[in-house]
């Protein structure tokens, strides 16, 4: 089996409460990208955040993996949006907490009807890594909706 | 609570197919290309995927969650340098995630920067949320 490797770089400078960090991708997709607190937890004023990532991330994983999934089924589809959200906040006596993750997918699928896409989206999620991981510490939930 | 948002647009079947990260809800980055072969292999061809954007999440939370335990003991930083690298096995998941950091700390010993670090990596809210990954690594070190 292959083993891949990605990474990224931060640098951060000062407090918290008034500190800046920017985030880099090693693959130079995206560089320089500044975050702060005050971005984070309120107004994000065109800063990304740790929570914005990973719903980019759980959009592009599940979307390989119900495009996969359709596929592997004979119905490949002509397009799939998905939109995440991920949700974080304070939960007592753990502070700021990741607990939810929502994602809608619609989807063009010429040959299936709604109720199979749903369940070959329900086999997407099972595999898909991001929600196998956050599954175990927050909850998942996914809507399929066909388009016609 | 915060509520962040993103939009991924995918066509044609996976292993040929394409996808775009559209947008983000705070503006900061998109349209960005993924596919399967970029994700899945080790030349990437300058595209981001699932893996990298949570390096870019875990690299960024634990920095914030180290400035903050740094600063709250009286000692913040004057600059962090972290990164995180993930290990996907495709197939299997994610398996590892390294993480590292450099700090300038004025006023700090070495045994309690690496020990305010560690703190760090246990709680920060995307260590948490990744507490199924296998293996979560921390090499810290203090800049001279």
């Amino acid at each position: 089996m292959p083993r891949i490797e990605r990474s990224a770089q931060v640098s951060w400078e000062g407090n918290l409460a008034r500190g800046t960090g920017h985030v880099s991708a090693d693959t130079g997709a995206f560089a320089e990208l500044p975050f702060s607190l005050p971005s984070r937890i309120g107004n994000p004023e065109g800063k990304t955040s740790p929570e914005e990532l990973l719903a980019a991330s759980h959009a592009c994983c599940l979307g390989m993996s119900v495009a996969g999934e359709l596929s592997g089924a004979g119905s490949p589809p002509e397009v799939l949006s998905l939109t995440a959200r991920v949700i974080m906040d304070e939960v007592e006596g753990k502070g700021h907490q990741v607990v939810a993750s929502e994602v809608d997918v619609h989807g063009r699928v010429p040959g299936i009807d709604a109720a199979e896409f749903e369940r070959i989206v329900a086999v997407a999620d099972a595999g898909c890594p991001f929600s196998s991981l956050i599954r175990a510490s927050a909850s998942v939930t996914v809507r399929a909706h066909l388009d016609s | 609570m915060a509520d962040r948002r993103a939009n991924v647009k995918w066509n044609g079947d996976l292993m040929s197919g394409s996808g775009t990260i559209d947008d983000v809800g705070s503006g900061a980055f998109g349209p960005l290309d993924v596919s399967w072969p970029a994700r899945s292999e080790d030349v990437s061809g300058g595209k981001t995927s699932p893996e990298e954007l949570i390096a870019a999440a875990h690299a960024s939370c634990f920095a914030m969650a180290f400035a903050n335990g740094l600063a709250k003991a009286g000692t913040p930083p004057e600059q962090l340098r972290t990164s995180a690298n993930v290990t996907f096995v495709p197939g299997t998941g994610i398996t590892k995630i390294a993480l590292t950091v450099e700090g300038r700390v004025p006023g700090l010993a070495e045994d309690a920067f690496v020990a305010a670090a560690e703190d760090a990596k246990q709680n920060c809210p995307v260590s948490q949320a990744l507490a199924g990954v296998g293996e979560i690594t921390l090499d810290a070190r203090l800049a001279s």
